[in-house]
């Protein structure tokens, strides 16, 4: 079975102007590699500035990588094809309130993702919709809610929503449980874990919390400065870190 | 010695819809040298209490306590002046965003030694004051770990990262030799290699000092590693409080079993993947508070005796406010 995704030498160099002619480099990503298998964690962990947010965009199709390919269930993914490949791989934002738009009401939103990537007719959309809503445990009648009459944790519920509707292979979440209170974080973990095990879903975890990296992902990546330290089984990464910043990143959960 | 006694405190909001209790009676007691973290999810009132204490709360707010006593004056009963002139002496606050609380049109030299209270300089000759004040802004630099003192001097608060802001802003705490130092979640915006290194910085003043600290966070664990006691809110009711080891090894209260049992770190049985515990629903909004035990409707011992708010009942060190709390007798010890 050829993996459902895969990434090799993915890299990413942002241009600075500095001057009227001159211009600075500055290498978000380098030489990047990873496999995902359905129904695996992968989480990336590094500090702010270690390339963990490119990677996301570069993979959703939000930017284009200067090297490197990505690949889909063996196939290239092009940027220009964003339609067909967003309907795979779905990106979480860490601030759910901000994400959404707070004019519209939550089935107008979701309207909006199924009429923009699907073929479906109006009947089978709100069918969809009603789903999704009760297998992330809102009622149906919270589609005609608007995103501010919701608290944080079902907003967060209602982005997953967003996410799942379109029945996602991956799911790429860029510090989406950061902001969560203890108690609704581990609902949203309970979710996500359920899914996991149901449909098989693969989820891109980029944190800060090595905790939950711990307890939540099969592999672990490391990344510093754009490049990979450490990438391997978690257990591994975390017993026998390699490297001096892999150590000190995670010595210092522990402290 | 008592340094912060607090009894019974009950802030309230006047609204068209009516009052909102957003804190409901809740204790608080420091000590001197203590380290007492504060916990409590969005929405339990924990920055509210520490701007009490500060007095900067917002004018619509009622503040009432039975006793709201600092080193045996009580704050509320003393004119406002009197009660600014203590607090501004005694008390220093880090807030949660250091570069948004900050000024952003002043270089951070500026801000720091004003912060520096006169009567640290006194004895000093008017024509050195600024020479002094200078020196003295740049060793409260080196103390917060901060070597490279002309660099940030003489930047401004958007030009530093956030780690460093945050020790400055723990740097204009301390100029003035605080009693107690309430620090408001000063680690959610840092990376976890900068949080390690703030709660070292936070312990040697502790130590050094013998500043108390009350440390306010909605992460159990971070306060579990860095206080000698804890109090425990939901909903702006005080849940449980006690000394922080027996407090998580024998929690009484479901809330507080909850949040332990919801981090993984404090679960080494739980394995990989497994579900985590959580209790079902969400926190209420201060608009549709439930009555008597705030907990109520998520709790999953709750009966019909928990529409009356409980008593805050005490065993030894131990306070929990709970009308069936949960014991633990040498089942798993």
């Amino acid at each position: 079975m050829s993996d459902l995704i895969e990434v090799r030498n993915l890299g990413k160099t942002y241009r600075k102007a500095t001057g009227l002619f001159k211009h600075k480099e500055i290498i978000a990503l380098q030489q990047v590699s990873f496999t995902l298998q359905a129904g695996e964690t992968l989480a990336v962990v590094g500090e702010t500035g270690s390339g963990k947010s490119t990677l996301a965009k570069l993979l959703v199709g939000i930017e284009q990588p200067d090297q490197g390919e990505i690949l889909y269930a063996g196939n290239q993914i092009n940027c220009s094809e964003y339609r067909k490949t967003n309907q795979f791989i779905r990106y979480i934002f860490q601030d759910a309130a901000r994400s959404l738009n707070p004019n519209q009401k939550i089935a107008e939103i979701l309207h909006a993702v199924l009429r923009y990537s699907t073929v479906l007719s109006a009947q089978q959309r709100e069918q969809k919709i009603s789903l999704t809503l009760r297998l992330l445990g809102l009622l149906n009648e919270h589609a005609n809610y608007y995103p501010h009459m919701f608290s944080g944790g079902q907003l967060q519920r209602v982005a997953l929503a967003r996410a799942l509707i379109l029945d996602p292979k991956v799911l790429i979440l860029d510090e989406a449980l950061t902001a969560l209170d203890p108690s609704l974080r581990a609902q949203i973990v309970n979710l996500l874990l359920e899914l996991q095990q149901k449909t098989g879903i693969a989820y891109l975890l980029i944190t800060n919390q090595l905790r939950l990296v711990r307890h939540f992902a099969d592999q672990t990546m490391v990344l510093h400065q754009g490049q990979v330290l450490e990438y391997g089984p978690t257990a591994e990464v975390f017993l026998q870190p390699k490297h001096d910043f892999s150590r000190k990143l995670i010595g210092s959960a522990q402290y | 010695m008592q340094l912060l006694d607090i009894r019974n405190l009950t802030l309230e909001l006047e609204t068209p819809d009516g009052i909102v209790r957003a804190v409901d009676r809740v204790n608080l007691s420091l000590r001197e040298g203590e380290i007492r973290g504060l916990v409590g999810e969005s929405g339990s009132g924990k920055s509210l209490i520490a701007k009490a204490i500060m007095g900067v709360l917002h004018q619509r707010w009622h503040i009432s306590a039975d006793r709201f006593s600092w080193c045996g004056e009580d704050l509320l009963r003393l004119p406002y002046q009197r009660q600014r002139e203590i607090i501004s002496r005694d008390i220093a606050m880090i807030y949660q965003e250091p570069s948004r609380s900050m000024d952003p049109t002043a270089p951070v030299g500026e801000q720091l030694a004003e912060s520096i209270p006169d009567h640290r300089l006194e004895g000093v000759s008017w024509w050195q004051k600024g020479f002094f004040r200078r020196k003295r802004a740049i060793n409260l630099l080196h103390k917060v770990g901060i070597r490279d003192h002309q660099a940030v001097l003489h930047s401004y608060p958007y030009q530093l990262s956030e780690g460093v802001c945050q020790k400055i802003s723990i740097a204009m705490a301390i100029a003035k030799d605080p009693k107690l130092l309430i620090a408001d979640e000063p680690t959610t915006a840092l990376e976890s290699t900068t949080q390690a290194q703030l709660f070292r910085l936070l312990a040697s003043f502790n130590q050094l000092k013998g500043t108390s600290i009350l440390l306010i966070s909605h992460e159990l664990e971070t306060v579990a590693k860095n206080t000698d006691t804890v109090s425990v809110l939901y909903c702006g009711q005080l849940v449980e409080a006690g000394e922080t080891a027996e407090l998580l090894k024998n929690p009484r209260h479901p809330y507080t079993d909850a949040l332990i049992r919801s981090v993984p770190e404090f679960q080494p049985d739980l394995g990989f993947k497994q579900q985590l515990y959580a209790l079902h629903g969400s926190i209420p909004t201060l608009q549709h508070l439930p009555i008597g035990c705030r907990l109520g409707p998520r709790c999953p011992n709750a009966r019909r005796e928990c529409v009356k708010t409980p008593q805050l009942e005490r065993q030894q060190n131990h306070f929990y406010s709970c009308h069936f709390p949960i014991h633990r007798g040498g089942a798993d010890e």
